[in-house]
């Protein structure tokens, strides 16, 4: 029996769908037999960061009209084997899809597979509970800004009206040389609020950017410092105890200069 | 609770009920009411009332008048009461409750009784709570979250929302924190929002009117940050 994985947060351009992908294809790479859902019907864009927009012909909601068996709208990876896409579909909207068939959709996925990641619309409205009706547990993403930080806090809210306690939190897109400046809100400040278990902190990464476009998940790139992230927070849904990635800047030399005349 | 001379709103667990004094004349009586609920109207919208006038019944055309003027108010008159079906008389409700272990009853200024609801989690963006007594919470109210009493608010943990004590006019009210640092503060028909500049933590907090003025106090005797804001 597999697990059903949600990745929302509220505010748009934070990074669910990268996050999705990356999550999905190192859950992949370590062996585990996964499914990744787009539900973000209309704004179809899971396909794209895979590079599997090609060869989609059926889409979820052939899936849960009916139009079409769950195996015929499943794409495999070119990258994994175990590895398939269920796409959203672009030509309807999020009310194509009720969250009583996406429960259903959950439970068919969970017995073929060892992990369904759900990638769930920006919003609160119907979309965002399609997406987290089937779903066993819940990672919210946000970035160190006030306003995607307050958006995760909805969130947070509303998953625990919805009886999905214990999210966890991915902070994506984090500055070390801005947070060390004091210009950006660093991990604690964004604890202090959400007040739920990180998972995992991604650091802003121009690999990403490439990636996304080549349709190649960073998590892949060894070289790639957002990559090595998204591996150690695969570990970690894995069960294994991870330590952060160390994203402290050294000091420069003019810091240890300051150092060495004792102003600091 | 808010109360006037003559007329005072209480939350019960019956609802809100409408108090109106028994001694009083109709006339500076319903001057008084209309003065009251100017005061609390926003709270007020659309919540449903039981009015209690003691032993007096009024007649059925001063009962239409005071019907009158609760719905101009958004309010809704939905019945009345005698006070013995309340349990509470004239100046009953200022009646101490406390006693020391000899009987003997304390009351005191700053003193207060009343329903109260307690929240025993985080209050989250977007949520809201609303009563018409005192309200506690366990945890902490993040930015978004809004809580809305007739009474005092205490939060256990950080107040970062918006809290409005005393929304019935009650200026008596206050709003305490362990952290507190609301994005705006309302007592009565008061609103302050937090300063810009510090963000340092000073440890736990009341706000109240004093003067005409809400006044944010240390909590801790000793405490010295005392300023007007």
């Amino acid at each position: 029996m597999g697990e059903v994985i949600v990745v929302t947060s509220g505010k748009g351009g934070v990074g669910k769908t990268t996050t999705s992908a990356n999550l999905g294809t190192g859950l992949a790479a370590a062996g585990h037999k996964v499914v990744l859902v787009d539900t973000d019907i209309g704004l179809r864009n899971l396909d794209v960061v895979l590079g599997l927009e090609n060869r989609i012909v059926y889409d979820i909601v052939d899936v849960t009209n009916g139009n079409c068996r769950l195996r015929q709208a499943l794409i495999k990876d070119k990258r994994f084997e175990q590895m398939f896409l269920l796409p959203a579909a672009q030509t309807k909207d999020k009310t194509a899809v009720n969250p009583e068939q996406m429960k259903q959709l959950a439970a068919e996925l969970k017995e073929d597979f060892d992990f369904a990641v759900i990638d769930c619309p920006a919003g609160i409205e119907q979309g965002f509970r399609n997406a987290i009706a089937g779903a066993d547990r819940a990672i919210v993403v946000t970035t160190p800004e006030v306003s995607a930080v307050r958006d995760a806090d909805r969130i947070i809210g509303l998953l625990e009206a919805a009886e999905l306690y214990n999210p966890k939190l991915i902070i994506n897109r984090i500055r070390p040389r801005m947070v060390k400046r004091g210009d950006m809100m660093d991990i604690n400040d964004i604890l202090d609020i959400l007040a739920i278990d990180l998972l995992g902190v991604v650091p802003e990464d121009e690999s990403i950017v490439i990636s996304t476009n080549r349709g190649e998940p960073a998590v892949l790139d060894q070289g790639s410092q957002a990559g090595e992230a998204y591996r150690r927070i695969t570990r970690r849904i894995r069960g294994e105890e991870v330590p952060l990635m160390n994203l402290d800047i050294p000091d420069g030399l003019f810091d240890k200069l300051k150092r060495l005349v004792g102003r600091r | 609770m808010k109360q006037t001379e003559h007329v005072s709103l209480k939350g019960t667990k019956e609802g809100l009920v409408l108090y109106l004094d028994p001694g009083q004349d109709f006339s500076p009586l319903m001057d008084e009411l209309k003065q009251h609920l100017r005061k609390s109207a926003g709270f007020l919208q659309g919540a449903k009332v039981r009015c209690c006038a003691g032993a007096r019944a009024f007649e059925p055309k001063k009962q239409a008048e005071i019907e009158d003027v609760l719905r101009e108010n958004g309010l809704a008159l939905t019945g009345w009461f005698t006070a013995e079906e309340l349990g509470w008389t004239a100046r009953s409700q200022n009646e101490p409750v406390a006693r020391t272990d000899t009987g003997q009853q304390i009351w005191d200024e700053g003193m207060a009784e009343g329903t109260c609801v307690v929240v025993d989690r985080t209050m989250r963006s977007g949520q809201k709570v609303v009563h018409s007594g005192h309200v506690i919470v366990q945890g902490d109210v993040n930015p978004g979250a809004e809580i809305v009493a007739g009474g005092n608010i205490f939060v256990m943990g950080a107040l970062r929302g918006v809290a409005h004590a005393g929304a019935m006019g009650d200026r008596q009210a206050s709003v305490s924190a362990f952290v507190l640092m609301p994005t705006q503060l309302r007592i009565a028909d008061l609103v302050t929002r937090a300063p810009d500049d510090n963000e340092d933590w000073r440890g736990p907090e009341v706000a109240r009117i004093k003067n005409q003025q809400l006044i944010v106090e240390s909590l801790i005797s000793g405490g010295r940050r005392n300023k007007a804001r």
